[in-house]
Formats: C-alpha cells, sequence, structure tokens
C-alpha cells in the first residue's frame, strides 16, 4: 500500500508553529482528540450515572415507605407523585429508565467510551484513532441518545416503562400503558442514536488496536486492558446490529402495523388485528444482544483491575495468557447462552439444557480471571491507592455476584428464581457493583493522565468503604427475597400477603442505598475540585510500565513529542529479580537491563541469548545480588 | 509544549480507514443475519413462510446490481490505468443503474401490494420481505454516498493516494450491498 506523505488535518499539534489555533469550539465541543472525546464520555457517564442513582432512590423510597407521604417528592415530581406518594405508572417509568441508563448509558458508553478512547491510543502507542472524526462522531451521537431518552421525562405520558428489556407487547402497542406511547417511542430512538454510537467507536478502537500499535507492540505485548477492549469491541461489533435489527421490526409493529412480535391481543376490550407474530421473537433478538451487552459491561472493568492489581502488587500479573485466553472464551461463550434468560419461555427442555450447558462452562473462564487476581496479589508489595481498593473490590463482588450466576445457569433452578428479587440481586453485584467499581478504579488510576493532576486519595478511601460496605448491604438481602418468591418490579409490597414480611428489610436496603447514594458526594467533590486543585501530577506517578506513562503530563496532540516509544517487553515487569528498581518500562531494552534479564526473554532469540550468557559471566558478582 | 514536532511523519495511512469500512460491512452483515434469523425461526415455529411468488421486477433489479458492480470494477480498474475520463463514467453509469435498481424495488413493492401482498397483514414473513428490501435499499442509498465521494475525489484534484483510497472503499461497499441483494433474494425463493 502506497504511503504518500500528505498533511493531514488530524495530525496538527499546540506546536505545530502557530497556525491552525485551536479554538474553543474545536478544542472542548466538537474535539477529534481522543483524551478530550475520552473526558466527554466520563463526564458525560458521570452525569448519567448520578441521574441513574437518583431514580433509583426514589423507587426505593417508594417500596421501603409505601404508605408514607413524601410531600417534597410532589415538589419535584408533580403529578407523578401526586399527593407525596410516586404512581405505579412512574415507579415503573423509575425501574426502567434506571436500568436502561446504567446498562447502556454508564457501564457501556461511560465505561468503554472512556477508557478505550483514553487508552488505547496512549497504550498501544499510536497519535490517535483510526478515524477521530467516527470518534467526534460517536461522543455526539450519545450525546444526542441521552438527551433524547431525559426527554421522555418532560412529556405527558412520561418515560418508557415496559423495563430494559422492553419486551412486547407493552413496547409494541403505543396505548398498552402510559409509557408505551410517546415515552417509548423516545426510548427507541435514543436506543438508535446509541446504537450507531456504539459502533462507531467499538469499529474504531477494533480498526486502531489492529492497525496502529507502535514498533514492538504485538499483541502479546499489549496490556490487558487493550485486550479487554479490543474483545470488548468485537463483542459489540457481533452483537449490537441483532438489536438494531429488532428494533426495527419493533418500529414497524408500533407505528405500521404490523405483526412481527404481536398476535392474539385483546387492549381494553377490544380484540386487535395483529396476528400470527411472536413475542418470543423478540426475546431472541433481544438477548442475542443482552447477554454479549453484560460481558461489554464487565469485561473493560476487568481489564482495568488487572492492570490496576498488577501495578499496585508490584508483580507481573499472574496467568497473562490465561487472562487473554479466559477474556476469549467468555467472548466466543456469550454468543451461545442467550437462551437462559428465557427458561421460562415454553423453551424445548434439551434446548434449555444446551443452553445450561454453555452458560455453566463460563464458570470456568470467569474462575480463571479470579484465581489470576487473588494470585497476583498473593505475596505482593501491596500499595492500597484508592485505585487499588476498587479493583480489589471487583474481585470480591464478582466472585459474590458470580457464585449465584451458577445458581440462575441452571434451568431447573431458574424456573423458582426467574424474575424475583434474586436475579436482582445477581446482576447488581457481578455487574453493577464489579463493573462500576472497575470503572472507578479506572478513574483513580488514569486520573492523572487525564487531567495532570492527583485525586485526594483520603476521600477516596472514604468514598470506597462507604459505597463497598452499602453496596453488599443493598443487595445482599435482596437474595433472600428472591428465594421467598418476591418477584422485582412491584410497585408496592402491601398489597401481597407474603411479602409484607419483606417491608421491615426494604426499608434497610432503602436506608442502605441512600449511603451509598451519600458516598457518591465524596466521589464528586473530589472529581471535579481536582481538575482545579488536585496536586499536580507527575509523569509516571504510579511507577507503571505501560506506555501512556511516557507520554509528557501536558497534552499534546499527537500524543508523544518526537518519535513514537519503541516497546521492547511485556508491560508486567514488577519487581523482577536483579533489577535495581521495581519496575521496567515496556520502553527499556533488555540491553540496558541485563542484571535481570531472563532465557525467556529472548523468545528464542539465540543471539540474544548468546549476549547475555557472555555477559553473565562477565559479571558474576551482580548475578547474586538481590 | 513547544517540543519540536518536525519529525513527526504526518501521513495518510489509507489502512486503518478501509478496516474501518470492513467492519462496517461485517456489523452490516450481523444485522441482516438477525433479520434473517427471525424469518427461520418464525417461519420454522409457524410451520409456513410468506408462500408468494416474488415479483418480476426482483430478478431485474438482480440482474441490474450486478451489471453495477461490473461497472465499478471497470472504473477502478480505469483509475488504476489513470484514466480518469472513462472511470468518471463508470462511476456514473454505476449511479444511474442504482437509481434504477430503486425504481425497480418500488416497482415490486407496487406489484406486491396489487396481488394483496401488503405490508400490514397477518402474515409477518410477508411485512418481513417489505422490511428487509427497505433496509437494503437504505444501504443502497448509503452505497451511493461513496460513490458520490469517489466521483468528487476523481473531480477535485485530489491526491492519488486519497483518490485511490476513495474508490476502493466505493467499491467494498457497492460489492458487499449487492452480494447481499442477492443473498436476500436467494433467501427468500428459498424460503417460501
Amino acid at each position: 500500500m502506497s504511503t504518500i506523505a500528505l498533511h493531514d488535518e488530524h495530525n496538527h499539534d499546540h506546536a505545530d508553529h502557530g497556525h491552525h489555533k485551536e479554538t474553543l469550539i474545536s478544542k472542548y465541543i466538537f474535539s477529534m482528540d481522543h483524551k478530550m472525546i475520552a473526558k466527554q464520555f466520563l463526564v458525560t457517564g458521570i452525569i448519567m450515572a448520578v441521574i441513574a442513582m437518583i431514580l433509583s432512590i426514589l423507587f426505593r423510597i417508594q417500596l421501603a415507605w409505601p404508605d408514607k407521604d413524601f410531600p417534597f417528592l410532589e415538589t419535584f415530581l408533580g403529578k407523578w407523585a401526586e399527593g407525596g406518594r410516586i404512581k405505579p405508572d412512574f415507579y415503573l417509568a423509575l425501574v426502567t429508565i434506571h436500568g436502561t441508563i446504567m446498562v447502556f448509558f454508564v457501564l457501556t458508553a461511560g465505561l468503554s467510551g472512556t477508557f478505550s478512547n483514553l487508552l488505547i491510543p496512549l497504550q498501544i502507542g499510536a497519535r490517535d484513532m483510526a478515524s477521530p472524526f467516527l470518534n467526534m462522531l460517536s461522543y455526539w451521537f450519545f450525546f444526542l441518545a441521552c438527551v433524547v431518552m431525559m426527554s421522555s421525562f418532560f412529556i405527558q405520558t412520561g418515560p418508557a416503562s415496559g423495563g430494559w428489556t422492553v419486551y412486547p407487547p407493552l413496547s409494541a402497542l403505543p396505548k398498552a400503558m402510559p409509557g408505551s406511547g410517546l415515552g417509548m417511542t423516545l426510548w427507541l430512538v435514543s436506543m438508535v442514536l446509541f446504537v450507531a454510537s456504539s459502533l462507531m467507536g467499538g469499529i474504531n478502537y477494533v480498526s486502531t488496536i489492529l492497525n496502529m500499535r507502535t514498533k514492538g507492540m504485538d499483541l502479546w505485548k499489549m496490556p490487558l486492558t487493550i485486550w479487554a477492549f479490543f474483545l470488548t469491541a468485537i463483542l459489540g461489533i457481533l452483537s449490537f446490529p441483532v438489536l438494531v435489527a429488532g428494533v426495527v421490526l419493533l418500529i414497524f409493529d408500533r407505528s405500521v402495523g404490523t405483526s412481527f412480535y404481536l398476535s392474539d391481543i385483546v387492549l381494553g376490550g377490544n380484540i386487535l388485528p395483529n396476528e400470527g407474530g411472536s413475542p418470543i421473537l423478540w426475546q431472541h433478538l433481544f438477548w442475542f444482544l443482552g447477554h454479549p451487552e453484560v460481558y461489554i459491561v464487565i469485561m473493560p472493568a476487568l481489564g482495568i483491575s488487572s492492570e490496576v492489581i498488577s501495578v499496585n502488587s508490584r508483580k507481573p500479573i499472574f496467568g497473562y495468557h490465561a487472562m487473554v485466553y479466559s477474556l476469549i472464551g467468555i467472548t466466543v461463550l456469550s454468543f451461545i447462552v442467550w437462551g437462559h434468560h428465557m427458561f421460562v419461555t415454553g423453551m424445548n427442555p434439551l434446548l434449555g439444557g444446551v443452553f445450561m450447558i454453555t452458560t455453566l462452562i463460563i464458570a470456568v473462564p470467569s474462575a480463571v480471571k479470579t484465581f489470576n487476581y487473588l494470585a497476583t496479589l498473593w505475596r505482593g508489595n501491596i500499595r492500597f491507592t484508592p485505585a487499588m481498593l476498587f479493583a480489589i473490590g471487583l474481585v470480591s463482588f464478582f466472585i459474590s455476584g458470580g457464585l449465584t450466576g451458577i445458581f440462575l445457569g441452571n434451568a431447573s433452578l431458574d424456573i423458582n428464581l426467574h424474575d424475583t428479587y434474586f436475579v436482582v440481586a445477581h446482576f447488581h453485584l457481578v455487574m453493577g457493583s464489579a463493573a462500576i467499581f472497575g470503572m472507578l478504579a479506572g478513574v483513580y488510576h488514569w486520573y492523572p493522565k487525564m487531567f495532570g493532576r492527583m485525586m485526594n486519595a483520603k476521600l477516596g478511601y472514604l468514598h470506597f468503604w462507604l459505597t463497598f460496605i452499602a453496596a453488599y448491604l443493598v443487595f445482599f438481602p435482596l437474595h433472600f427475597l428472591g428465594l421467598d418468591g418476591v418477584p422485582r418490579r412491584y410497585y408496592a409490597f402491601t398489597e401481597f400477603e407474603f411479602m409484607k414480611k419483606w417491608l421491615t428489610v426494604n426499608v434497610f436496603v432503602t436506608w442502605a442505598a441512600i449511603m451509598a447514594a451519600l458516598a457518591q458526594v465524596a466521589f464528586l467533590f473530589n472529581f471535579f475540585y481536582s481538575i482545579y486543585k488536585g496536586k499536580k501530577a507527575p509523569q509516571n506517578p504510579w511507577e507503571s510500565n505501560t506506555l501512556e506513562w511516557t507520554a509528557p503530563v501536558e497534552h499534546i496532540h499527537g500524543n508523544w513529542p518526537g518519535e513514537i516509544p519503541t516497546v521492547h517487553r511485556w508491560p508486567y515487569d514488577y519487581s523482577k529479580p536483579g533489577h535495581d528498581v521495581d519496575f521496567i518500562p515496556q520502553t527499556v531494552p533488555f540491553s540496558q537491563t541485563m542484571s535481570s534479564n531472563l532465557p525467556h526473554d529472548f523468545e528464542g532469540n539465540a543471539e540474544a541469548e548468546k549476549i547475555q550468557q557472555e555477559w553473565e559471566l562477565a559479571n558474576p558478582v551482580q548475578e547474586n545480588k538481590g | 509544549m513547544e517540543l519540536a514536532m518536525g519529525n513527526i511523519q504526518d501521513t495518510f495511512d489509507p489502512k486503518p480507514k478501509k478496516f474501518i469500512v470492513w467492519l462496517f460491512v461485517v456489523t452490516s452483515t450481523i444485522m441482516f443475519g438477525g433479520f434473517t434469523s427471525y424469518y427461520l425461526v418464525f417461519a420454522a415455529s409457524k410451520g409456513k413462510g410468506h408462500g408468494l411468488v416474488l415479483p418480476d421486477a426482483f430478478i431485474y433489479s438482480s440482474i441490474i446490481i450486478l451489471i453495477s458492480s461490473f461497472t465499478l470494477i471497470l472504473a477502478a480498474k480505469a483509475l488504476r490505468k489513470l484514466n480518469f475520463g472513462l472511470q468518471r463514467n463508470m462511476l456514473w453509469v454505476t449511479m444511474i443503474l442504482a437509481v434504477a435498481f430503486g425504481i425497480l424495488q418500488f416497482n415490486a413493492w407496487t406489484s406486491m401490494v396489487g396481488t394483496g401482498a401488503t405490508l400490514v397483514g397477518n402474515n409477518a414473513a410477508i411485512s418481513f420481505i417489505y422490511v428487509v428490501t427497505w433496509v437494503h435499499l437504505l444501504h443502497i442509498i448509503g452505497g451511493v454516498g461513496f460513490i458520490i465521494n469517489a466521483l468528487a475525489g476523481s473531480y477535485k484534484n485530489i491526491p492519488a493516494a486519497k483518490n485511490q483510497y476513495r474508490m476502493e472503499i466505493a467499491s467494498i461497499f457497492w460489492h458487499f450491498i449487492d452480494i447481499l441483494w442477492i443473498y436476500l433474494y436467494v433467501f427468500l425463493l428459498l424460503n417460501r
């Protein structure tokens, strides 16, 4: 391929002799710099997370005190909380939009969008993404998706309220319930924008990783963060289009009157003409995306914690190759397990059995990852930075939430537990809390890279402990409600005799949720205050090996002044015996670390091995050092 | 900040961007895979497909789109031989064929409506034909965008590498939607 020197508009920079000065708009708004786009994703993600958290507090208040009036609710919510009580329709809208925002806007766009954008070019050694323009478009589609989704709170009939999975017929018949009207339309519009954003991002990430790595950065020298983002992007590329197909058919059902998902429906005493469709088909198409989606949520978090745990244990990650192969295993398996969300749809038991086996096999790569985290921590020189605590928190949630996945993966148990609070407890631990903790670990760890300043560690500790304890206090009790058969999404426990005894637990859980929400104030203050007043960050604050810490603290377009550094080694040479400091950045060649080189470092290069042997013969004293 | 960046070669490397187009082709394939698997599961569970004799217009549109791929190959060949006149002419012919394809699709829909196989009805398999051909037509419109991009590149005096790149991505996408149409047509023929 001919590579001809051209003046590419994307690679201008501040130091480019003053011309093409960046304006406010091109720098902060329609920026094509991956570092700025990462920050845009992060700040938007944080705002959406705060909104989703407030929604959850609102419905937790309803669950805890269904008989009490809270006049302040009417002040804020108007007719949706007449007399200070949240209405049933609005309650359903709250849980629906809470789920949608958290899964898609915070843990997909906020997580992948932030860290894939920030770290892919910086950690593989590229000037920017394959297509900076597409990258900018990806953010603005995401932003529009957020605006459209939030606009549904300002319409008469309220937001979509059929659950984040938007099953037909509630989603397909605009007259089914108030939220099925304009709110549902806005939900679909928002989701189309969101999928477009995700695909533009994901395609860019994959192309960048495969085509733009710096010299020496072969696939097996990539940090696990990059492996995780890479496989996450592939998951998105292969699963989101199926959701688009499903959504297109759903839009036709809603707006044109086709019967893709509808049949034999009586609405308000009238028999509808729709005939021949099946809502189960939506579930298939939805969960073909939906299940990979939960791995889209957790895998970047797993990648981030691999990096954070290794750096702060001052040890190589245990089982680097096993970590990569488990991620690949999870990626492949995630496409053949969607049926476990549908065990109660009258599925053929044989098919159910197949989905059960594939589902349970996912426990293997997940367990490999968990044990590798623990083995990395084992006898490490652990530095308990806030990022490290959050990464360890992720491991904790991944274990406690993952165990209940084995229960739910069993068809025979799932038939009892389906749609109960057991499911709510399971996924809030394993993909909710775990992914959020991974994201927060990433924020604390790469904050210096993003903003050139440090976050306050003491506030970080406060944030961690309050959130960690509160998350368990919120979600652990919910398992027991589920085991007792309490269904999720129910408006008031007072309506059912067998559920009344759980009211006191709900009060407890709600107080814990309020505690968790207040703990986030520590984070928000720390985050925004430190942007302006935080301690100035050194270039490599965590003494880390990866490439991003070789770039200057001051952000420049193109990331590195002069040539992009060359990579000589894998990213996990921490506490290597024989070396004088406990980390060796990827850019340090083996010729500068003769005292610590090991035979397998040379990957079978006979000449390099010979040079090493000769050096060792000539320097016998250093051999015994350390 | 004031470090010299003069030694950075600002180069135009088409490879990552071309790869993006390939990945888009993958996503689009998956989406149509989603559509057609809907159809397969639907047909299997209901024991019936669309049950129609597909309109002849679909045969003509298939022939037209195959010819358009051929003219696009000629355009790409002409560019390689730096025969810009022929390249532009062939791109124009491709575009005209694309418009003809669109007209034929409308024609096919009209004749389907004429036989009573309407978009809204009690057989989702028939509605499916409309939806899937409509979504495919959206791709054709996108493909025309790529061709206009290549044409504009040829008329404006942009560097040869960029011109070549525009031609290549137009070709990747156009041949893909050609194959995609043939797949959809054969799929609908085989799964009546």
